[in-house]
């Protein structure tokens, strides 16, 4: 799995269900947190790299 | 001030000291057994699979085994620490990688550790290395994280 892409999808959904079980007992919850984690994590980094795209390396 | 109060339902069960350090080192040995060790045998496994897993996909992506370097002892003790929290498995993952289980940097000159230093270098020139590391270092900081929840489950400050 060498894409940037699938690594951050991967990551963020290894954690988001990590803090999800951990924080929360009730299975909605862990659901609504983990959905709110994992979006969050990806939309961040979506919103980071657009943001970004005027400054080229 | 906040007062803990014990939880009602299946926490109210005791955990003796000697199940709870019990939990602790086999929470360390093998991520997720010390929640089995407390009963949350399903919360275990699952714990185990994303710690694993995590730990898998960092060895995959050439993550960063750190070693310690006295010249920059605080970062590198940080990193050890974040390596170590997952268990034996680490020490495993370095006699794979680097011939034996080597946590320090020592002097370039010595051409045992050169190799080492090498194989490190290498690995890091990778172009998913830093992917790896992050997995890696998660995973250790997670069972760290496990432990905790252990010590709280037993004193009944969680479920």
């Amino acid at each position: 799995m060498r894409g940037h892409f699938a690594n951050l999808v991967v990551y963020s959904a290894i954690i988001a269900t990590f803090f999800a079980v951990l924080t929360r007992r009730d299975r909605r919850e862990q659901l609504r947190f983990g959905g709110l984690v994992w979006l969050s994590m990806v939309g961040g980094v979506l919103v980071l790299a657009y943001l970004m795209l005027p400054f080229p390396r | 001030m906040t007062e803990t109060r014990p939880l009602a339902g299946r926490s109210a069960v005791d955990v003796s000291p000697v199940r709870t350090a019990l939990a602790l080192v086999v929470g360390w040995l093998v991520p997720g057994a010390g929640h089995a060790v407390v009963g949350r045998v399903r919360r275990g496994v699952l714990f185990f699979l994303l710690v694993m897993g995590s730990f898998g996909l960092g060895l995959a992506h050439d993550g960063r085994l750190a070693l310690y370097s006295p010249r920059e002892s605080f970062l590198t003790g940080l990193q050890l620490v974040a390596n170590l929290g997952v268990g034996p498995a680490d020490a495993f993952a370095r006699m794979n990688v680097y011939g034996g289980p080597v946590y320090a940097q020592r002097d370039e000159s010595d051409r045992s550790k050169g190799t080492v230093i090498e194989t490190f270098r290498t690995r890091q020139r990778s172009d998913v290395s830093a992917y790896g590391t992050a997995y890696l270092w998660s995973a250790g900081l997670m069972n760290l994280l496990l432990l905790m929840d252990i010590w709280d489950i037993a004193k009944r400050r969680k479920d």
